[in-house]
């Protein structure tokens, strides 16, 4: 163990051993949090897919997500390091048979993509985002067991979006400690609309 | 053999070994308390302050742990935030003749690390239910004779509760009562109206206001996190890590050595005595005998159950105190055939904040009073009401900036409620050894057999039409009731493996928990319940240890043991 993670042990200790009350948590729990410091989002260009190793796959399902969730004025999939997520979902989570349906289907997506004219990643924004829209609406409206590509590729998107720092941060109502429950209170004490669970 | 002797051992460091070691050690008895698994020291929980994006994976179940973790994951719990304290079943195998999911936490608190906290009494209704169904044997003791040791650990782990004067259910020594949300509100008051049936805050283990004790300055209130299954740095719930283990270090009384696993009792024939114990070292293998005036065995119902059976002598053959051949039989649990959930319409301007780490319960009424159903006993429901999270986006068809803009508004209320129904104790549910059969430590492995029998299935209509009943009488819409395979453990409150009673020859354990044939062993986990009632069964198992140590140190003083 670090010295650094010692001290900071004893420091916790402490803390937990003064609290008599809500008043002191917070305080103590920045001690406590200082060791979870966590690395910024690995940025897409710099990461090495260990799943979607595929020719093009990392990159379309980096434009995927974004389309999905784009930077507007707050972060987007890519900001929230949602590709890379993805990737290692797929990876360490999936079972065979739906990692063997997710690389099939991006295929699969890939080849209607460019049955338009033009290979997916080599299309406008604007028609990119509009294949995205079409598919999903496509697969919302059939057969959802098992589930189609791009429904996956939706979970995964919102899923790496809303447990990351940012797309937490910035959407939901998530505060680490929030010292008490109140059980009916009017929305605007809602800062943000999304709860995390 | 001086070093290796005490005045008492406790097995398992869990919610009852944990009360044993405080209880005994209080009273001045010098402790050994002994854990199968590594040590865990309060408040050092390796992933209490971490923030959901600190966790890998989304903390999502990774195939390692559904690889290395068959069984626990059944359950759901053991993710990456937790799963460190969910056993590996590769190197914790036992045989299932019928699926029996055997959920587990080899470290120093256990499973009171782990537990979802719901706090009820037994009341006279469980109690008596045995004696006046005629069914397996009675209970013997009453709801009196335990009721003041219900207060006991009440006031000292700090259960939060609504006072409700129902007879299925006797209120306790209660901190403030967590809130209802808003929508839960209403659904009690409909419940009340149109069903006559009651909807409560669920009673639990969190402190909601300080302590009205100074005994454990380590804890402090409840923050509101809803993280407890990581263990709570702040002490903010009670498992015997943050409360009764700290106690009984106090006193300068207790030794406390993890990674022992015991595996026998030592019986001396001669003197009708136990004397000790077996064990092993889990990390080398190596074996030790410790010798104390008194044991007590806290290691699970199952894993009481197993000590016991593989503690043969010339006086036990057929497992220690087994002269009832009534050891490891009777299992109980609770059965949970399924979830049901509905979605609410309106409420969308009001909301909660903080995250309560408690739901809403619906006490026992069938049987109870005039109700009379062409089955025994009842169950109760746990459930809560909710805003929707982020999931509901995976059934919107928006992406882009249409998306995002569905993230500014607040989700929709939906209600789930699950219900727990009580098992009755039947001899065919079973664990017995397979000789055979080893572990990596050379044990043989325990055999279970245990299913849910025509009592249990007739009841089952009811739990499921009553909670569509009751979500609809409230006006609630698109009302689910979803049918999941239940495996015997899957409510992880496994039971009744050696039932206390009166008579030696039906029973193992008498009223105190002592064994019958063995007057200085006492078993105060789950394996003493003659019947399992529909409450969540841990307060019990602390009052009932609480009173058994009592029990033990005055007779030691007597000199009776």
């Amino acid at each position: 163990m670090s010295d650094e993670l010692m001290q900071r042990r004893e420091l916790l200790r402490h803390a937990a051993w003064m609290l008599g009350g809500a008043v002191s948590a917070p305080a103590a729990f920045a001690i406590l949090q200082g060791c979870s410091a966590k690395e910024a989002a690995v940025s897409a260009s710099a990461y090495k897919p260990v799943f979607l190793t595929g020719a093009s796959h990392m990159d379309m399902i980096t434009e995927i997500a974004e389309i999905i969730i784009p930077k507007t004025k707050t972060s987007g999939a890519k900001d929230a390091g949602v590709p890379a997520f993805i990737d290692s979902v797929l990876a360490a989570v999936y079972p065979q048979d739906a990692q063997e349906r997710f690389t099939a289907g991006l295929t699969e997506f890939g080849a209607a993509a460019a049955a338009t004219g033009s290979a997916f990643l080599e299309q406008e924004p604007a028609q990119r985002a509009a294949f995205v829209k079409k598919s999903l609406e496509h697969a919302l409206e059939g057969e959802r067991n098992p589930k189609p590509f791009i429904l996956m590729a939706r979970e995964l998107t919102l899923l790496g979006f809303f447990t990351s720092e940012v797309g937490i941060t910035e959407n939901m109502e998530y505060v680490a400690v929030p010292t008490v429950f109140h059980g009916c209170v009017p929305l605007s004490e809602m800062k943000k609309h999304v709860y995390w669970e | 053999m001086e070093q290796n002797s005490f005045d008492a051992i406790v097995v398992g460091s869990g919610m009852s070994g944990g009360w044993a070691a405080k209880e005994l050690t209080e009273k001045g008895l010098k402790t050994l308390v002994l854990e199968r698994g590594r040590m865990v020291r309060h408040p050092d929980y390796p992933t209490a302050t971490k923030d959901p994006w600190d966790l890998p994976y989304g903390n999502r179940i990774t195939q390692e742990i559904r690889h290395r973790k068959p069984v626990q994951t059944r359950t759901g719990y053991p993710t990456p935030a937790n799963e460190h304290w969910f056993v590996d079943d590769l190197d914790n195998p036992y045989v299932e003749e019928q699926p029996f999911d055997w959920l587990r936490g080899y470290h120093v608190g256990g499973r009171s690390l782990m537990w979802a906290r719901q706090s009820y009494r037994f009341g006279p209704l469980d109690f008596e239910a045995n004696a006046k169904e005629g069914v397996a044997i009675p209970w013997p003791v009453t709801y009196d004779e335990i009721a003041p040791w219900y207060d006991k650990v009440e006031v000292f782990a700090g259960i939060s509760g609504s006072v409700e004067n129902l007879y299925q259910l006797p209120d306790g020594k209660f901190l403030p009562p967590h809130d209802l949300n808003c929508v839960e509100v209403d659904f009690k008051k409909r419940l009340d109206e149109k069903l006559n049936r009651k909807l409560i805050i669920g009673r639990c283990a969190n402190l909601t206001a300080p302590l009205t004790h100074n005994e454990s300055p380590q804890r402090g209130t409840c923050q509101a996190r809803n993280m407890c299954i990581r263990g709570c740095p702040f002490g903010g719930y009670f498992s015997s890590v943050s409360s009764t283990l700290p106690s009984a270090e106090r006193t300068g009384n207790m030794t406390l050595l993890p990674n022992q696993i015991v595996y026998e009792l030592i019986y001396d024939n001669d003197k009708g005595k136990a004397t000790g114990v077996r064990v092993l070292d889990a990390e080398t293998g190596k074996q030790t005998d410790y010798f104390a005036k008194i044991v007590f065995l806290c290691a699970s119902a199952l894993g009481s159950a197993y000590i016991m059976l593989n503690s043969t002598s010339s006086r036990f053959p057929n497992g220690f105190g087994n002269d009832s051949g009534e050891l490891g039989c009777n299992i109980m649990d609770h059965n949970k055939p399924g979830n049901s959930n509905a979605s609410v319409e309106g409420y969308l301007d009001v909301a909660y904040t903080g995250r309560r780490p408690n739901g809403f319960y619906i006490p026992r009424y069938r049987n109870v009073g005039k109700d009379k159903r062409d089955y025994l006993r009842g169950f109760g429901y746990q459930g809560r009401a909710a805003r929707a999270g982020y999931a509901r986006f995976n059934d919107s068809a928006a992406i882009g900036e249409d998306l995002k803009k569905e993230f500014q508004e607040p989700g929709p209320w939906n209600v789930s409620m699950t219900a727990f129904g009580e098992i009755l104790p039947n001899h065919e549910n079973q664990a017995r050894l397979d000789r055979d059969k080893k572990d990596k430590h050379g044990l043989p492995l325990l055999v279970v057999n245990a299913v849910v029998r025509e009592n249990e299935r007739k009841m089952e209509k009811d739990m499921r039409n009553d909670a569509a009943e009751m979500l609809e009488a409230a006006g609630f819409k698109n009302v689910t009731l979803r049918s999941d395979s239940y495996n015997v453990g899957n409510s992880i409150h496994e039971s009744g493996t050696a039932r206390m009673g009166k008579d030696p020859k039906k029973s193992v354990l008498n009223k105190f928990n002592q064994v019958h044939a063995c007057k200085n062993v006492f078993v105060t986990d789950g394996s003493f319940m003659p019947s399992f009632g529909c409450q969540n069964p841990s307060l019990t198992y602390m009052a009932f240890t609480a009173r058994a140590a009592a029990h033990a140190v005055d007779e030691l003083k007597k000199g009776n043991l």
